[in-house]
């Protein structure tokens, strides 16, 4: 087992100087929406941070996950991270293939046995014994379990991994199910979204080297950095929500003045992650800033949430039109209910029988 | 001819909009029932104030509401029989008193004594009323009164009255303040009535009047539920006010007669009245405020004040009697829901003219007897000459001893004598 190398000793080998280290730093720290105090600890413990072993599982995904981290700008604290830590094993990434793929995991397993992180995307199929995604030869739950067992905490990446994703989707032929239903004890941090940002991964991974232990999470396993705040809350776009000004179609007037999108389906409002913060493609735009709602792909089950397009919920506006009609007919209905019932009345007031004392008398003696 | 056909008429034509927003919020929720003292005393679900009304609650369906006339026209509703009709008159004229304590009750703020009192137009319309209130009605009409007391009658009362209190009593006076109207049981049972109103007035320096056209103020045809009879009988009242001139009428000391005359007596006529109506009680007390009315002396008996329910309930007279006893009665207690949550004695709303009610009434007097029981007192004041009357039927039926008195007689009593008033005058003249 070759010598541990430091994060620290490892970039000052690639010519990344301190001063650009602590900016790499600091962009990290704001990234996990920890104080600027914080810093010079984030740089002395990623400093010295010993490149831990991480070994990356894929299952029923769609790469789309590694895409995201890989197409990020270099350099990026991502990619120096992932160059930073000891990727064991990543089947789409690595070199080798084969027996010597499987072979460099089973010893990565057997060598940092309790210490490895595992990160796993994509989702395991269970049914029909889990036959639908096997990889040399062995299903994904034998060797998600097998991983499982000696890693010291389980980052599932991405909505599939975290959720069950599109495999989970109604009518889900594959049995699929997320990392959370197979792995029972070990610390699993979500970090959803199809796919994630890329720094939400890294500022995962960050904060674990940093402080060796996993961050605050929400109620669905996601770490509160960034899944604390919806979409709704931080969009550029929400003041135009809340003046009640909405695009009604793609290309309609309020669509060109980037009006909210709320009405074409924009699931921001129950979506919670950073894209209005951290952006996409090192921090040019996310989704609405490009003119679409939000799909609300870092929620479960966002694909079988009832229409991309479909609002959330309707809006007083276009029910204004259907309520004055309503009205219009309620009312008309409800007066003429009210004269037939008038008229009913009159016709019994037209055929009224007077009581007398007479015939109150006769029915008395009759 | 009295028939169902004119019944059925009789209740579409009484189902305004406040009955059909009533039957429609009808929750169902039974709370009605413990406010009845004919279920409370009986413990039969039958007695259920709204169940009372479940003819009429078929007929507004039937025609008043969607489902009901899709399912007259498809045959799949029974309409409301004779029979049924027949089933249901002891429910809603021997069990009910329109007391008001139900309409109280309900969460939805349905008015079930409203319900009632509109669904016996109906009955009576399809003949089916209680003979003995029938006959009430006939002696009402074609005698002037339901106990079949004529003028002749009041003129024999009034001479009494003048000799015991050597006070002229004024009949057919015009232009005075109050005329004063007396319910029959007042001029038969309790003639200290008259003599009682002559010396408080005589005090008070009030001018008032008899009206030998219109003395009578009870209104069987309120009772029976017919406003056709109804209406007659408060004509010969505004007639009478009419012809005399008179700012004020008096209601005796009945409840009925008092809803009947200042509550629908103006709708039943179809015009407002030229002179006010206000019950002897408020007339008692507006003479107390002004200072006209002077006592002397107290009770010291242990007395409390039954509450007539169309006093409290219908009309809201609850505090002018309790300040009326307090400057005559120096151990007054009030009994247990006293005021405008007080029950019934039974006999109200015409439950007392049906003989075929008797022993019912009788039965749930034991009602009135415990919140006697729980005051233990000597008297008994009330203002409804018709209370008074089942209140010492069900005292003698439970051997209670209890004297049982009216208002104004209990006020009479402590006026400062009229010799001690002249003597004062003489000695300061």
């Amino acid at each position: 087992m070759k010598k541990q190398v430091t994060l620290g000793e490892q970039l000052r080998q690639r010519g990344i100087s301190r001063r650009t280290f602590l900016k790499l730093c600091a962009v990290a720290t704001s990234a996990m929406a920890l104080p600027p105090a914080m810093i010079p600890r984030v740089a002395a413990a990623l400093d010295k941070a010993v490149r831990p072993s991480v070994i990356w599982l894929s299952f029923q995904e769609c790469t789309g996950c590694t895409e995201s981290l890989t197409r990020s700008h270099a350099p990026t604290l991502e990619s120096l991270i992932f160059d930073s830590i000891s990727l064991d094993y990543h089947h789409t990434l690595q070199a080798a293939s084969g027996t010597a793929a499987e072979a460099a995991r089973d010893k990565a397993i057997k060598d940092f046995y309790g210490k490895y992180l595992l990160i796993v995307d994509g989702s395991i199929p269970t049914k029909d014994d889990g036959v639908y995604s096997t990889i040399a030869g062995r299903t994904n739950i034998d060797m998600l379990k097998e991983a499982a067992d000696g890693a010291v905490a389980v980052v599932a990446v991405g909505t599939c991994a975290s959720f069950g994703g599109i495999p989970y989707a109604n009518p889900n032929p594959t049995g699929a199910v997320p990392v959370s239903e197979l792995v029972t004890d070990k610390p699993i941090i979500n970090v959803s979204g199809c796919p994630p940002i890329p720094v939400v991964i890294t500022g995962v991974l960050a904060h674990y080297l940093t402080f060796g232990e996993i961050p605050a999470l929400d109620s669905f396993g996601r770490p509160l950095a960034f899944f604390g705040e919806s979409i709704h809350d931080r969009c550029y776009r929400r003041p135009f929500y809340d003046q009640g000004k909405f695009a009604k179609s793609f290309d309609d007037e309020g669509a060109r003045s980037g009006w909210c999108l709320f009405e074409l389906g924009c699931k921001g409002p129950t979506t919670h992650n950073a894209c209005a913060t951290k952006k996409w493609n090192g921090g040019v735009s996310f989704p609405i800033e490009s003119g679409h709602p939000c799909i609300g792909c870092s929620e479960p089950n966002f694909w079988d949430g009832g229409g991309f397009y479909k609002a959330l919920s309707t809006t007083t506006r276009p029910l204004a039109n259907w309520t004055g009609a309503a009205v219009v007919t309620g009312a008309a209905v409800g007066a003429a209910a009210g004269v037939a019932a008038k008229r009913k009345r009159s016709a019994a007031k037209r055929a009224h029988h007077t009581v007398t004392a007479d015939e109150l008398k006769k029915k008395e003696e009759a | 001819m009295t028939s169902l056909e004119n019944g059925i008429n009789a209740f579409v034509e009484q189902i305004d909009t406040p009955i059909a927003s009533f039957f429609n919020s009808c929750v169902h929720c039974g709370m009605c029932a413990d406010a009845c003292l004919f279920y409370t005393e009986t413990g039969d679900p039958k007695y259920t104030p709204i169940h009372k009304l479940e003819p009429m609650r078929r007929v507004w369906k039937r025609n008043f509401t969607f489902w009901g006339k899709l399912a007259a026209m498809l045959g799949l509703s029974k309409p409301v029989t004779d029979a049924e009709l027949e089933e249901w008159e002891p429910l809603i004229y021997d069990s009910c008193t329109l007391c008001g304590r139900c309409s109280m009750v309900c969460p939805v703020g349905n008015d079930i004594t409203y319900m009632i009192r509109k669904a016996r137009e109906g009955m009576v319309a399809a003949g089916h009323a209680p003979d003995g209130l029938k006959g009430a009605t006939v002696r009402a009409v074609e005698i002037g009164s339901p106990m079949g007391v004529t003028w002749k009658t009041v003129q024999a009362q009034i001479k009494h009255a003048e000799q015991d209190t050597g006070l002229t009593i004024p009949v057919d006076v015009e232009n005075a303040e109050y005329m004063v109207l007396m319910s029959s049981m007042e001029v038969v049972n309790f003639p200290e009535y008259m003599g009682a109103i002559a010396r408080i007035f005589d005090q008070a320096g009030v001018s008032w009047t008899l009206c030998s056209d219109a003395i009578e103020a009870t209104n069987s045809g309120i009772q029976i539920g017919s406003s056709d009879i109804a209406a007659q009988l408060v004509q010969r009242i505004v007639d009478g006010a009419e012809k005399l001139k008179v700012k004020t009428v008096i209601s005796p000391e009945c409840g009925h007669a008092y809803t009947a005359i200042r509550w629908e007596g103006a709708n039943l006529i179809g015009r407002p009245y030229s002179f006010k109506v206000l019950h002897i009680l408020e007339v008692l007390d507006e003479l107390r405020e002004q200072g006209r009315l002077q006592t002397e002396g107290m009770e010291t008996a242990k007395l409390t004040f039954h509450d007539p329910c169309q006093l409290v309930r219908r009309g809201g007279v609850v505090e002018e009697p309790r300040r009326l006893l307090n400057m005559v009665a120096s151990n007054f207690v009030e009994m247990p829901d006293a005021g405008v949550w007080n029950w019934c004695c039974g006999g109200g709303g015409g439950v007392s003219a049906n003989e075929r009610a008797d022993e019912l009434r009788l039965k749930v007097f034991s009602r009135k007897k415990a919140q006697l029981d729980a005051v233990g007192v000597e008297t008994l004041v009330t203002a409804c000459s018709n209370c008074r009357i089942m209140l010492e039927d069900g005292a003698e039926a439970n051997n209670m001893d209890l004297q049982i008195v009216g208002m104004a007689e209990t006020i009479a009593a402590h006026l400062p004598t009229k010799t001690s008033t002249t003597a004062t005058e003489e000695s300061s003249s």
